[in-house]
């Protein structure tokens, strides 16, 4: 019996460590527990708050037909949490702005991190308990798979043709469109005015000046200063493959909008961005250094030219770097057209077979989105992190903010973005992570793309 | 006298009781969901289907970086926690030595295993960093090299630098678990040993070697599994990159699921990971009871 127990007892411990993965698992997630419990008491006084304001609200309220939504939304910085459930809306906000302007509607809103994002949707989906609205920046899993509502069950008329039509293209499906773009950025190649200034070297628009404007930096600087930044990591490499593939007249897909990974437009490309880190005109490791690494670099000097979106500037006052510099656009291959990458995120609703009242439900999702595109509320939002906006109605304000913005709204108007809306794109876009980096080491792109299009054609 | 007999039966089960719940319901039960899970059909967006056998497994075995995976895992765990074991070892006789700040040797010792293996290898991660590296500007200032090192120039080194992080982090443990076990050895001993004309070796072979065997056995078992769980340097040093070179088993199912959203696969995996460990756990029981029946 004794021995049993004591079987038992060691079978438990060796258990319960294989499960949590010991010190590692456990002192991180200590680390991540305090965390959150912080962001937990945060989150309780928000939460006070608000049931304060809802309590007087219901005064007004038809008893007994009170909505509450879950809403998930992304951490795009320091200030997102501040402004929907601290005080950095003017003192008040999001959720209890929204509560006081729409009584009958509670709000159950969540900010996460684009970490853990993921994984808590997708935890959430697989447990029967998807949040009513997600902010978040793919959908087509999630429409493809019967999840989503469509836009036109819960967003005004009024708000929907506000939106730019080239960004509600990306989120169609089949006809029907599954989603609302919240934001936008644009990617332009950024250099330094005053290391071309010494240098002598003028703004490199093609492939061929590209490489010319590397060498004479290379020549000027010896290795003290990288020419040129390169991004393969597993974080952001389907970007690389954007910029490069995009300025050859190649890309994700062909024409027909199928996939067309492997065409020779894109292995010229790809070969021509390996060519540049071989020749040593790049930062050393691409694979391993994000794009804030090489931000970082060019906000120390390290760097002379880089594809960035929009917020560099913020990005490198925020770190101390005083860099003189100015925007181009993305150099092309010779007689090819040079192409912006814009990057979109979303909102979306969820189905919810079992709300009471549907036709409620579907109309508290549309006061949230009338409320949170208001450009009263919009504009402050939007330019909090510096992004460009979604829709027309916030224009105006942002330019008169911040005239910068024009140009990028320019920029934003002519750039194309990835085909999140094909069911295959996360299979694409680490695939296409995957043959970069293993083109690094054998040199071999061709091969890396064939495998990659012979898997999504099977 | 009936009384004390029935109070003993039940007693150790009520001061139990906390642990098995908790154990229960954090530990079998998502084991239990996950075997399930790796059975079933699971869409991208998470939505679990119908039984689908071993399809699986069949697909998590026929990916194509799973032998490198696999290799890199058995790489990983035979070289940090052998290193880690011999090194902890040999820190652990010094330490038992007694000499002046043996209190404060003993202490920082600790830090590398106190600290959140995150914020470890992101501090490597600056280390070894060409640009503004720290171990270059050492090296630069002091002379002993003329030109910044690329120190993480192929996939080989990287992973290189990943098993020495996890080394680093584990020489800690061991060393505590020996200096326990090193400290229980009775001094009469040694200086029994002493008066026969034994010299280090001897003693080390025939006093110390035996004595310390269990905590070293308790060392490098709870190492194994540790090791082949952990997730974080290798996360934060490479994500794996360049494409699945540097991963192992926990990384590749974590970047499986999460970035390729192949989430079959990487159930499938995570329970072979587990029956690995099933094994390793096994034969560590079976070891240790041993081990006390005939002592």
């Amino acid at each position: 019996m004794k021995k049993i127990v004591s079987m038992l007892l060691t079978g438990a411990m060796v258990l319960s460590l294989a499960a949590c993965g010991g010190n590692a698992g456990s002192t991180a997630s200590t680390a991540a527990a305090e965390a959150t419990t912080a962001a937990a008491e945060a989150s309780t006084a928000a939460a006070e708050a608000s049931t304060a304001a809802a309590e007087a609200s219901t005064a007004e309220a038809p008893a007994g037909e009170e909505i509450t939504l879950d809403v998930i939304i992304c951490q795009y910085g320091p200030n997102t949490n501040e402004w929907f459930l601290g005080s950095g809306m003017n003192g008040t906000n999001f959720v209890d702005k929204f509560e006081s302007e729409n009584p009958g509607i509670k709000l159950n809103l969540e900010v996460v991190s684009w970490n853990d994002v993921y994984t808590v949707v997708d935890t959430r989906i697989a447990n029967n308990n998807a949040p009513d609205i997600l902010n978040i920046d793919v959908f087509a899993n999630y429409a493809t798979e019967g999840l989503l509502m469509p836009v036109s069950d819960y967003c005004p008329d009024e708000l929907f043709n506000d939106f730019f039509p080239s960004f509600i293209e990306q989120s169609v499906i089949d006809g029907t469109v599954w989603a609302v773009p919240d934001l936008a950025s644009a990617r332009a190649m950024f250099y330094n005015v005053d290391m071309f200034d010494e240098v002598g070297i003028e703004v490199p628009t093609t492939w061929p000046e590209l490489e010319d404007a590397c060498q004479a930096i290379i020549d000027f600087y010896g290795g003290d200063v990288y020419p040129w930044g390169i991004d393969m990591t597993t974080d952001e490499g389907q970007a690389a493959f954007a910029y490069y593939t995009w300025g050859n007249g190649g890309g994700f897909v062909d024409a027909d909008g199928n996939w067309a990974v492997n065409s020779d437009e894109n292995v010229e490309a790809i070969e021509f961005a390996l060519s540049l880190i071989n020749n040593g005109y790049t930062n050393p490791n691409p694979a391993t250094q994000t794009r804030y690494d090489l931000q970082d670099m060019f906000a120390a000097g390290k760097m002379a030219m880089l594809i960035a979106p929009n917020q560099l500037p913020t990005y490198v006052a925020d770190k101390g770097g005083e860099i003189n510099m100015a925007t181009a656009n993305i150099p092309a291959a010779e007689g090819k057209t040079s192409s912006s990458v814009g990057v979109m995120d979303r909102v979306m609703a969820f189905k919810d077979d079992s709300a009471p009242d549907q036709a409620a439900r579907n109309e508290a999702i549309g006061k949230f989105l009338e409320f949170f595109y208001d450009p009263e509320n919009y504009v402050g939002w939007v330019s909090m992190e510096g992004f460009l906006p979604a829709v027309n109605s916030a224009v105006e304000a942002l330019v008169a903010s911040d005239p910068s913005f024009e140009a990028w709204l320019d920029v934003l108007g002519g750039c194309q973005f990835y085909p999140t809306a094909m069911a295959e794109w996360d299979q694409v876009k680490q695939g296409v992570i995957n043959a970069e980096q293993a083109a690094l080491e054998s040199g071999d792109i061709q091969s890396e793309l064939d495998a990659l299009q012979d898997a999504l054609t099977q | 006298m009936n009384g004390i007999r029935t109070k003993h039966k039940w007693t150790p089960y009520v001061w139990l009781l906390p642990s098995i719940v908790l154990i229960a319901v954090f530990v079998v039960f998502p084991i239990l969901i996950v075997f399930r899970l790796s059975f079933s059909e699971i869409s991208k967006a998470g939505v679990v289907g119908g039984f689908v056998g071993l399809d699986n497994y069949k697909e998590a075995v026929n990916l194509p970086a799973f032998k490198t995976v696999m290799i890199n895992t058995l790489w990983w765990v035979l070289s940090v926690v052998g290193i880690s074991t011999v090194l902890g070892f040999i820190i652990a006789m010094a330490l038992n030595q007694k000499f002046r700040g043996r209190k404060i040797a003993r202490s920082v010792l600790v830090l590398p295993w106190a600290t959140s293996l995150v914020i470890q290898a992101s501090v490597w991660n600056y280390i070894i960093k060409y640009e503004y590296g720290s171990l270059n500007n050492v090296l630069l200032n002091t002379g002993v090299i003329t030109q910044a090192v690329n120190w993480r120039s192929s996939f080989q080194i990287e992973f290189i630098w990943e098993c020495t992080v996890g080394i680093f982090v584990t020489i800690p443990f061991v060393t505590f678990c020996v200096l326990a076990g090193l400290q229980s050895i009775d001094n009469e001993l040694y200086e029994a040993a002493i008066v026969d004309g034994a010299g280090f070796w001897q003693k080390l072979r025939l006093i110390t070697l035996p004595l310390v065997k269990p905590a070293l056995t308790v060392s490098t078992v709870l190492n194994i599994i540790y090791v082949f769980n952990s997730f974080p340097i290798i996360y934060t040093m490479t994500k794996g990159a360049p494409a699945n070179k540097t991963d192992t088993m926990i990384t590749y199912l974590y970047m499986l699921s999460f970035y390729d959203r192949r989430k079959g696969p990487a159930t499938a995996l995570s329970v072979i990971g587990f029956l690995i460990l099933c094994v390793c756990a096994g034969l560590y029981m079976r070891f240790v009871m041993r081990g006390e029946e005939s002592a």
